[in-house]
Protein backbone atom coordinates (compact mmCIF):
# COMPACT_ATOMS: atom_id res chain seq x y z
CA UNK A 1 0.00 0.00 0.00
CA UNK A 2 1.42 3.83 -0.90
CA UNK A 3 -0.07 6.72 -0.08
CA UNK A 4 1.10 9.97 -1.88
CA UNK A 5 2.59 13.01 0.08
CA UNK A 6 3.33 16.60 0.23
CA UNK A 7 6.60 19.12 0.83
CA UNK A 8 4.83 21.07 3.78
CA UNK A 9 6.13 24.76 3.92
CA UNK A 10 6.75 26.39 7.35
CA UNK A 11 3.30 26.34 9.54
CA UNK A 12 0.93 29.35 8.86
CA UNK A 13 -1.48 30.26 12.10
CA UNK A 14 -3.53 32.59 13.18
CA UNK A 15 -3.63 32.79 16.83
CA UNK A 16 -2.16 30.73 20.26
CA UNK A 17 -4.11 29.23 22.27
CA UNK A 18 -2.84 28.99 26.51
CA UNK A 19 -3.52 26.08 29.00
CA UNK A 20 -2.73 26.25 32.48
CA UNK A 21 -2.02 23.43 35.13
CA UNK A 22 -0.61 24.13 39.02
CA UNK A 23 2.15 23.57 40.18
CA UNK A 24 2.79 21.43 43.61
CA UNK A 25 4.59 24.46 45.12
CA UNK A 26 5.44 22.65 48.08
CA UNK A 27 7.48 19.60 45.96
CA UNK A 28 8.02 21.88 43.02
CA UNK A 29 6.14 19.32 41.09
CA UNK A 30 5.12 20.52 37.51
CA UNK A 31 2.20 19.08 36.04
CA UNK A 32 3.48 16.99 32.74
CA UNK A 33 2.24 17.59 28.91
CA UNK A 34 3.27 14.67 26.85
CA UNK A 35 3.03 15.30 23.06
CA UNK A 36 3.20 12.43 21.95
CA UNK A 37 0.31 10.66 23.84
CA UNK A 38 -1.68 14.22 24.34
CA UNK A 39 -0.95 15.89 21.51
CA UNK A 40 -4.05 15.93 18.97
CA UNK A 41 -6.63 16.65 22.25
CA UNK A 42 -9.40 18.87 21.50
CA UNK A 43 -8.10 22.07 22.03
CA UNK A 44 -11.68 22.90 23.14
CA UNK A 45 -11.44 19.99 25.87
CA UNK A 46 -7.72 20.13 27.17
CA UNK A 47 -6.81 16.41 29.25
CA UNK A 48 -7.19 17.46 32.98
CA UNK A 49 -5.63 18.42 34.95
CA UNK A 50 -5.01 21.05 31.90
CA UNK A 51 -7.95 24.65 32.36
CA UNK A 52 -8.33 26.16 29.23
CA UNK A 53 -7.30 29.87 29.34
CA UNK A 54 -8.57 31.02 25.35
CA UNK A 55 -6.75 32.65 23.16
CA UNK A 56 -4.11 34.85 23.78
CA UNK A 57 -2.48 37.74 21.84
CA UNK A 58 1.16 39.27 21.21
CA UNK A 59 2.79 36.09 22.47
CA UNK A 60 6.48 36.23 22.55
CA UNK A 61 9.19 33.92 23.72
CA UNK A 62 12.60 35.65 24.62
CA UNK A 63 15.39 33.68 25.58
CA UNK A 64 18.03 34.67 27.76
CA UNK A 65 20.40 31.95 28.71
CA UNK A 66 24.02 33.46 27.58
CA UNK A 67 26.89 31.22 26.25
CA UNK A 68 30.16 31.71 26.68
CA UNK A 69 33.16 30.30 24.52
CA UNK A 70 36.28 28.49 25.53
CA UNK A 71 38.83 29.64 24.23
CA UNK A 72 42.10 27.82 23.36
CA UNK A 73 45.36 28.66 21.04
CA UNK A 74 47.08 31.81 20.26
CA UNK A 75 45.61 33.70 18.82
CA UNK A 76 42.64 32.11 20.77
CA UNK A 77 39.89 30.53 18.90
CA UNK A 78 36.34 29.17 19.96
CA UNK A 79 37.08 26.00 21.36
CA UNK A 80 34.02 25.15 22.47
CA UNK A 81 30.69 26.92 23.93
CA UNK A 82 29.28 26.73 27.35
CA UNK A 83 26.06 27.58 29.09
CA UNK A 84 26.65 30.15 31.53
CA UNK A 85 23.26 30.90 32.72
CA UNK A 86 19.60 29.59 31.54
CA UNK A 87 16.87 31.74 31.67
CA UNK A 88 13.59 32.39 29.51
CA UNK A 89 11.22 34.62 29.26
CA UNK A 90 7.46 34.68 27.74
CA UNK A 91 4.92 37.42 27.06
CA UNK A 92 1.74 38.19 26.07
CA UNK A 93 -2.12 39.39 26.82
CA UNK A 94 -4.54 37.43 27.61
CA UNK A 95 -8.13 38.03 25.98
CA UNK A 96 -10.19 37.75 28.90
CA UNK A 97 -10.87 38.62 32.84
CA UNK A 98 -10.74 35.23 34.84
CA UNK A 99 -9.93 34.62 38.35
CA UNK A 100 -7.25 32.64 36.58
CA UNK A 101 -6.11 34.89 33.98
CA UNK A 102 -6.02 37.63 36.81
CA UNK A 103 -3.86 35.77 39.23
CA UNK A 104 -1.64 34.44 36.28
CA UNK A 105 -0.80 37.99 35.41
CA UNK A 106 -0.85 39.55 38.26
CA UNK A 107 2.83 39.21 40.23
CA UNK A 108 1.58 38.67 43.75
CA UNK A 109 -1.29 37.25 45.60
CA UNK A 110 -4.45 37.52 44.06
CA UNK A 111 -7.90 37.55 46.19
CA UNK A 112 -11.10 36.54 46.09
CA UNK A 113 -13.39 39.59 47.78
CA UNK A 114 -15.41 38.07 50.08
CA UNK A 115 -18.60 38.96 50.40
CA UNK A 116 -18.84 41.35 53.36
CA UNK A 117 -20.64 40.49 56.99
CA UNK A 118 -22.88 43.12 57.95
CA UNK A 119 -21.45 46.08 60.20
CA UNK A 120 -18.31 44.96 59.18
CA UNK A 121 -15.34 47.28 59.19
CA UNK A 122 -14.07 48.49 55.48
CA UNK A 123 -10.73 46.99 54.47
CA UNK A 124 -8.96 47.41 51.19
CA UNK A 125 -8.71 43.82 49.78
CA UNK A 126 -12.33 43.05 51.78
CA UNK A 127 -13.93 43.25 55.01
CA UNK A 128 -14.87 40.25 57.46
CA UNK A 129 -16.74 37.99 55.18
CA UNK A 130 -20.18 36.21 56.14
CA UNK A 131 -19.55 33.20 57.59
CA UNK A 132 -18.82 29.88 55.41
CA UNK A 133 -21.24 27.30 55.18
CA UNK A 134 -20.42 23.40 55.32
CA UNK A 135 -20.84 21.78 52.57
CA UNK A 136 -23.40 18.43 52.77
CA UNK A 137 -22.26 14.74 51.80
CA UNK A 138 -23.50 14.26 48.21
CA UNK A 139 -21.47 17.22 46.69
CA UNK A 140 -19.38 16.73 43.48
CA UNK A 141 -17.32 19.36 41.51
CA UNK A 142 -20.38 20.89 40.19
CA UNK A 143 -23.01 20.39 42.76
CA UNK A 144 -22.43 21.60 46.35
CA UNK A 145 -25.12 19.89 48.76
CA UNK A 146 -26.25 22.54 50.67
CA UNK A 147 -28.38 22.71 54.07
CA UNK A 148 -32.07 24.64 52.84
CA UNK A 149 -31.14 27.24 54.71
CA UNK A 150 -27.64 27.84 53.74
CA UNK A 151 -28.52 27.12 49.93
CA UNK A 152 -31.09 29.71 50.27
CA UNK A 153 -28.38 32.58 51.36
CA UNK A 154 -27.01 32.15 47.53
CA UNK A 155 -28.70 32.80 44.46
CA UNK A 156 -28.25 32.02 40.77
CA UNK A 157 -25.35 34.44 39.74
CA UNK A 158 -23.42 34.01 42.93
CA UNK A 159 -20.06 33.73 42.74
CA UNK A 160 -18.31 31.02 45.81
CA UNK A 161 -14.97 30.05 46.97
CA UNK A 162 -14.74 26.48 48.46
CA UNK A 163 -11.34 25.83 50.51
CA UNK A 164 -10.74 24.96 54.14
CA UNK A 165 -10.69 27.02 56.85
CA UNK A 166 -7.43 28.63 58.30
CA UNK A 167 -6.13 27.34 61.12
CA UNK A 168 -2.83 28.89 61.34
CA UNK A 169 -0.74 26.41 59.37
CA UNK A 170 2.32 28.25 57.15
CA UNK A 171 3.92 27.52 53.99
CA UNK A 172 1.65 27.40 50.42
CA UNK A 173 -1.84 27.42 51.16
CA UNK A 174 -4.73 26.84 48.62
CA UNK A 175 -5.76 23.75 46.81
CA UNK A 176 -5.44 22.48 43.78
CA UNK A 177 -3.19 25.79 43.31
CA UNK A 178 -1.32 27.58 46.00
CA UNK A 179 -2.74 30.71 46.30
CA UNK A 180 -0.51 32.09 48.99
CA UNK A 181 2.38 31.58 50.72
CA UNK A 182 2.14 32.43 54.45
CA UNK A 183 5.22 33.20 56.59
CA UNK A 184 3.69 33.67 59.84
CA UNK A 185 0.34 32.64 61.24
CA UNK A 186 -2.71 34.73 60.33
CA UNK A 187 -5.70 35.26 62.14
CA UNK A 188 -8.24 35.26 59.15
CA UNK A 189 -10.24 32.06 59.14
CA UNK A 190 -11.15 32.70 56.02
CA UNK A 191 -7.56 33.57 54.94
CA UNK A 192 -7.13 30.81 52.47
CA UNK A 193 -10.63 31.23 50.92
CA UNK A 194 -9.60 34.37 50.09
CA UNK A 195 -6.80 33.38 48.40
CA UNK A 196 -8.25 30.20 46.62
CA UNK A 197 -8.47 29.32 43.11
CA UNK A 198 -11.55 26.90 43.44
CA UNK A 199 -13.89 29.35 42.33
CA UNK A 200 -17.18 29.14 40.42
CA UNK A 201 -21.03 30.75 39.23
CA UNK A 202 -23.63 29.37 40.60
CA UNK A 203 -26.59 28.87 37.64
CA UNK A 204 -29.31 26.87 39.53
CA UNK A 205 -30.09 27.03 43.21
CA UNK A 206 -32.68 25.01 45.00
CA UNK A 207 -33.20 23.28 48.51
CA UNK A 208 -30.33 20.54 48.52
CA UNK A 209 -27.81 22.75 47.12
CA UNK A 210 -26.58 24.95 44.27
CA UNK A 211 -25.21 23.85 40.71
CA UNK A 212 -22.06 25.80 39.24
CA UNK A 213 -22.13 26.59 35.46
CA UNK A 214 -18.81 24.66 35.33
CA UNK A 215 -17.10 22.33 37.62
CA UNK A 216 -14.52 23.77 40.56
CA UNK A 217 -10.76 23.25 39.45
CA UNK A 218 -10.23 21.58 42.58
CA UNK A 219 -12.92 18.74 41.69
CA UNK A 220 -14.64 17.28 44.53
CA UNK A 221 -15.17 18.85 47.47
CA UNK A 222 -12.91 18.27 49.98
CA UNK A 223 -14.32 17.01 53.40
CA UNK A 224 -13.25 20.25 55.53
CA UNK A 225 -13.97 22.48 53.07
CA UNK A 226 -16.40 24.95 53.34
CA UNK A 227 -18.27 27.60 50.78
CA UNK A 228 -18.50 31.17 51.07
CA UNK A 229 -19.75 34.11 48.44
CA UNK A 230 -17.60 36.39 46.62
CA UNK A 231 -18.42 39.74 45.36
CA UNK A 232 -15.26 39.77 42.51
CA UNK A 233 -11.58 39.88 43.06
CA UNK A 234 -8.62 42.34 44.16
CA UNK A 235 -4.83 41.89 43.84
CA UNK A 236 -1.62 44.27 45.22
CA UNK A 237 1.21 46.00 43.27
CA UNK A 238 3.67 44.61 45.75
CA UNK A 239 3.87 41.24 48.60
CA UNK A 240 6.50 38.52 48.08
CA UNK A 241 4.34 36.04 46.70
CA UNK A 242 5.08 34.73 42.68
CA UNK A 243 2.48 32.80 40.73
CA UNK A 244 3.61 29.41 39.33
CA UNK A 245 2.13 27.53 36.97
CA UNK A 246 2.66 24.70 34.53
CA UNK A 247 1.88 26.53 31.03
CA UNK A 248 1.26 25.05 27.50
CA UNK A 249 0.90 27.12 24.40
CA UNK A 250 -0.83 25.81 21.18
CA UNK A 251 -0.44 27.14 17.91
CA UNK A 252 -2.18 25.03 15.23
CA UNK A 253 -1.53 26.00 11.05
CA UNK A 254 -3.86 25.61 8.65
CA UNK A 255 -2.84 22.18 7.20
CA UNK A 256 -3.14 20.51 11.04
CA UNK A 257 0.00 20.68 12.07
CA UNK A 258 0.65 21.83 15.64
CA UNK A 259 3.30 23.39 17.76
CA UNK A 260 3.53 23.15 21.80
CA UNK A 261 5.75 25.21 23.79
CA UNK A 262 5.30 23.52 27.17
CA UNK A 263 6.63 25.64 30.31
CA UNK A 264 6.93 23.42 33.58
CA UNK A 265 7.42 25.88 35.41
CA UNK A 266 6.46 29.37 34.80
CA UNK A 267 6.30 32.52 37.02
CA UNK A 268 5.22 35.88 37.08
CA UNK A 269 7.96 38.13 36.90
CA UNK A 270 6.10 41.63 36.96
CA UNK A 271 3.45 43.64 38.37
CA UNK A 272 -0.12 43.96 37.31
CA UNK A 273 -0.76 45.55 34.41
CA UNK A 274 -3.01 46.43 31.50
CA UNK A 275 -3.04 47.22 28.02
CA UNK A 276 -6.06 49.49 26.07
CA UNK A 277 -6.61 48.21 22.54
CA UNK A 278 -8.98 50.35 20.57
CA UNK A 279 -11.72 47.97 19.21
CA UNK A 280 -11.92 50.05 16.39
CA UNK A 281 -8.07 51.17 14.71
CA UNK A 282 -9.84 53.85 13.01
CA UNK A 283 -11.64 55.54 15.63
CA UNK A 284 -8.85 55.31 18.46
CA UNK A 285 -10.86 57.44 20.89
CA UNK A 286 -13.89 55.13 21.18
CA UNK A 287 -14.28 51.49 23.07
CA UNK A 288 -11.01 50.21 24.24
CA UNK A 289 -10.48 46.22 24.85
CA UNK A 290 -8.49 46.58 28.01
CA UNK A 291 -6.44 43.47 28.26
CA UNK A 292 -4.11 41.95 31.08
CA UNK A 293 0.02 42.22 30.27
CA UNK A 294 1.40 39.00 31.63
CA UNK A 295 5.19 38.80 31.64
CA UNK A 296 6.58 35.33 32.66
CA UNK A 297 10.06 33.89 33.44
CA UNK A 298 10.35 30.03 32.87
CA UNK A 299 11.81 28.16 35.82
CA UNK A 300 14.35 25.03 35.36
CA UNK A 301 13.22 21.45 35.79
CA UNK A 302 15.12 18.62 35.23
CA UNK A 303 14.48 15.86 32.75
CA UNK A 304 14.74 12.73 34.00
CA UNK A 305 15.71 11.33 30.71
CA UNK A 306 18.96 12.75 30.44
CA UNK A 307 19.16 14.93 33.59
CA UNK A 308 19.73 18.13 31.61
CA UNK A 309 18.21 21.28 33.47
CA UNK A 310 15.42 22.62 30.76
CA UNK A 311 13.26 25.64 31.07
CA UNK A 312 11.00 24.83 27.62
CA UNK A 313 10.12 21.51 25.72
CA UNK A 314 8.72 22.89 21.74
CA UNK A 315 7.43 20.09 20.28
CA UNK A 316 6.06 20.10 16.50
CA UNK A 317 3.23 17.36 15.00
CA UNK A 318 3.27 17.46 11.78
CA UNK A 319 0.29 17.52 9.41
CA UNK A 320 -0.59 14.27 7.75
CA UNK A 321 1.20 13.09 5.42
CA UNK A 322 3.54 16.34 4.79
CA UNK A 323 7.42 15.43 4.38
CA UNK A 324 9.52 15.58 7.08
CA UNK B 1 -26.62 39.78 15.37
CA UNK B 2 -29.43 40.60 14.69
CA UNK B 3 -30.89 40.82 18.71
CA UNK B 4 -28.20 43.45 19.07
CA UNK B 5 -29.58 44.81 15.82
CA UNK B 6 -33.33 45.01 16.94
CA UNK B 7 -32.10 46.00 20.46
CA UNK B 8 -30.09 49.12 19.62
CA UNK B 9 -32.84 50.50 17.43
CA UNK B 10 -35.93 49.62 20.00
CA UNK B 11 -33.23 51.31 22.61
CA UNK B 12 -33.11 54.40 19.90
CA UNK B 13 -36.57 54.55 19.24
CA UNK B 14 -37.60 54.33 23.33
CA UNK B 15 -35.16 57.11 23.81
CA UNK B 16 -36.23 59.49 21.00
CA UNK B 17 -39.78 59.24 22.43
CA UNK B 18 -38.61 60.90 26.03
CA UNK B 19 -36.53 63.13 24.28
CA UNK B 20 -38.86 64.65 21.75
CA UNK B 21 -42.32 63.16 21.58
CA UNK B 22 -43.07 65.10 18.64
CA UNK B 23 -40.52 63.80 16.09
CA UNK B 24 -43.27 60.90 14.93
CA UNK B 25 -43.79 59.49 11.57
CA UNK B 26 -47.02 57.69 10.03
CA UNK B 27 -46.16 54.54 8.80
CA UNK B 28 -48.52 51.69 7.55
CA UNK B 29 -51.85 53.35 9.16
CA UNK B 30 -49.60 53.81 12.54
CA UNK B 31 -48.19 56.90 13.98
CA UNK B 32 -44.79 55.90 15.22
CA UNK B 33 -41.42 57.37 16.80
CA UNK B 34 -39.36 59.07 14.05
CA UNK B 35 -36.90 56.29 13.33
CA UNK B 36 -37.01 53.40 11.17
CA UNK B 37 -34.34 50.72 9.83
CA UNK B 38 -34.51 50.85 6.36
CA UNK B 39 -34.35 47.44 5.47
CA UNK B 40 -37.46 46.46 7.35
CA UNK B 41 -39.62 48.74 5.19
CA UNK B 42 -40.52 48.86 1.68
CA UNK B 43 -37.77 50.49 -0.18
CA UNK B 44 -38.93 54.70 -0.79
CA UNK B 45 -37.72 56.42 -4.02
CA UNK B 46 -36.58 59.77 -1.61
CA UNK B 47 -36.29 59.52 1.99
CA UNK B 48 -38.69 60.56 3.99
CA UNK B 49 -37.96 63.90 5.77
CA UNK B 50 -37.42 64.81 9.94
CA UNK B 51 -36.99 61.34 11.15
CA UNK B 52 -34.10 59.10 11.76
CA UNK B 53 -33.23 56.32 9.12
CA UNK B 54 -30.89 53.09 10.70
CA UNK B 55 -28.99 51.68 7.57
CA UNK B 56 -27.03 48.54 9.02
CA UNK B 57 -23.53 48.83 6.42
CA UNK B 58 -20.15 47.17 7.73
CA UNK B 59 -19.87 43.54 9.37
CA UNK B 60 -16.97 42.40 11.70
CA UNK B 61 -16.31 39.44 14.02
CA UNK B 62 -13.97 38.52 16.33
CA UNK B 63 -14.30 34.84 17.01
CA UNK B 64 -10.76 35.02 19.58
CA UNK B 65 -12.81 35.34 22.60
CA UNK B 66 -14.54 33.69 25.12
CA UNK B 67 -17.82 35.18 23.53
CA UNK B 68 -17.27 35.95 19.80
CA UNK B 69 -17.73 40.00 19.63
CA UNK B 70 -19.57 41.50 16.51
CA UNK B 71 -18.80 44.55 15.48
CA UNK B 72 -21.98 46.48 13.17
CA UNK B 73 -21.74 49.68 11.38
CA UNK B 74 -24.73 51.35 11.22
CA UNK B 75 -25.26 54.24 9.68
CA UNK B 76 -28.17 57.06 10.76
CA UNK B 77 -28.96 59.55 8.04
CA UNK B 78 -31.73 62.29 8.36
CA UNK B 79 -32.78 65.16 6.38
CA UNK B 80 -34.91 68.10 6.53
CA UNK B 81 -36.48 70.66 4.36
CA UNK B 82 -37.32 73.03 7.03
CA UNK B 83 -40.88 73.77 8.28
CA UNK B 84 -43.52 75.35 6.03
CA UNK B 85 -44.35 78.13 8.44
CA UNK B 86 -41.17 79.09 8.12
CA UNK B 87 -40.78 79.04 3.96
CA UNK B 88 -37.67 76.44 5.06
CA UNK B 89 -35.80 78.65 6.39
CA UNK B 90 -35.34 77.42 9.58
CA UNK B 91 -33.43 74.72 7.93
CA UNK B 92 -30.45 74.45 9.42
CA UNK B 93 -31.60 75.23 12.54
CA UNK B 94 -34.08 71.61 12.10
CA UNK B 95 -31.07 69.91 10.90
CA UNK B 96 -29.00 71.36 14.14
CA UNK B 97 -31.87 70.02 16.40
CA UNK B 98 -31.75 66.47 15.06
CA UNK B 99 -27.84 66.34 15.33
CA UNK B 100 -28.60 66.85 19.05
CA UNK B 101 -31.74 64.68 19.47
CA UNK B 102 -29.16 62.20 18.11
CA UNK B 103 -26.07 62.56 20.45
CA UNK B 104 -29.06 62.74 22.85
CA UNK B 105 -30.34 59.42 21.74
CA UNK B 106 -27.00 57.48 21.82
CA UNK B 107 -26.43 58.34 25.42
CA UNK B 108 -25.87 55.69 27.38
CA UNK B 109 -23.56 54.69 24.95
CA UNK B 110 -25.18 50.62 25.96
CA UNK B 111 -28.56 48.65 26.19
CA UNK B 112 -29.33 45.74 27.37
CA UNK B 113 -29.72 42.56 24.67
CA UNK B 114 -32.98 41.81 24.05
CA UNK B 115 -34.90 39.13 21.97
CA UNK B 116 -37.33 40.79 20.11
CA UNK B 117 -38.71 37.35 18.32
CA UNK B 118 -39.99 36.32 21.50
CA UNK B 119 -43.59 37.77 23.19
CA UNK B 120 -42.85 39.65 25.43
CA UNK B 121 -39.02 40.69 24.28
CA UNK B 122 -36.89 38.36 26.57
CA UNK B 123 -34.04 39.86 28.45
CA UNK B 124 -30.69 38.37 27.19
CA UNK B 125 -27.01 38.38 29.63
CA UNK B 126 -25.36 40.87 27.83
CA UNK B 127 -25.22 44.69 26.99
CA UNK B 128 -25.18 45.99 23.64
CA UNK B 129 -23.20 48.63 22.79
CA UNK B 130 -21.47 51.59 20.85
CA UNK B 131 -18.73 54.27 20.40
CA UNK B 132 -19.05 58.11 19.74
CA UNK B 133 -20.88 58.52 16.49
CA UNK B 134 -18.96 59.98 13.91
CA UNK B 135 -20.57 62.65 11.59
CA UNK B 136 -20.41 63.36 8.33
CA UNK B 137 -20.71 66.85 6.56
CA UNK B 138 -24.08 68.38 5.67
CA UNK B 139 -25.09 67.96 2.00
CA UNK B 140 -27.04 70.19 0.28
CA UNK B 141 -29.44 69.55 -2.27
CA UNK B 142 -32.11 72.33 -3.45
CA UNK B 143 -33.99 72.95 -0.50
CA UNK B 144 -32.96 69.89 1.95
CA UNK B 145 -30.46 68.96 3.91
CA UNK B 146 -29.04 65.90 4.85
CA UNK B 147 -26.67 64.33 7.08
CA UNK B 148 -25.16 61.08 8.02
CA UNK B 149 -23.64 59.41 11.32
CA UNK B 150 -21.85 56.33 12.04
CA UNK B 151 -21.70 54.42 14.56
CA UNK B 152 -19.91 51.13 15.51
CA UNK B 153 -22.50 48.84 17.33
CA UNK B 154 -20.74 46.02 19.61
CA UNK B 155 -22.00 42.85 20.98
CA UNK B 156 -21.41 39.76 21.92
CA UNK B 157 -22.79 36.46 20.36
CA UNK B 158 -24.44 34.30 23.59
CA UNK B 159 -25.46 30.63 23.43
CA UNK B 160 -28.16 30.00 20.81
CA UNK B 161 -27.87 32.72 18.73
Amino acid sequence: MAANWFSAPAPVARRVRAYFAPVNRAAQTPVLFDPAEQGRFNLEAPPAPWIDLGWIRGFKRTPKSKTSPVLAGIPAGTLEQVRETLEAQVSFQFLSWTKLTMALATGSQHMNLMAPASGSSAAADGAQAVPAVTPQSGSSAIFIALAATDAASFAPGSIVALDVDYTGQTGFVGAPVAGAYVRQALTDADYIRRVTFNVGLVSQVNSTGITLAEPLPGGIPAADAKLQAVTGFVDREGGSFYQEWSALFVMEGSQGERIFFYYPRLQTMTGAEEEAVPLDEKHEAGHSRVLLKGQFLALPVTDPLDGEHVLCYRSFLPASMALV
Amino acid sequence: MQNAKDSFYMALRARLATINPERTILLRGTVRPGILVEEAEAPFNQPPTDIFILRWLGLGVDMDLGSAMVAEECEIAYQTCGTQSYGGLDRGRALSEMDEELVAMLKPFHTPKLNYTATPPAAMLTQVFWDEPAFGPIAIQRDRLSRSAKVMVYSYQEQGE
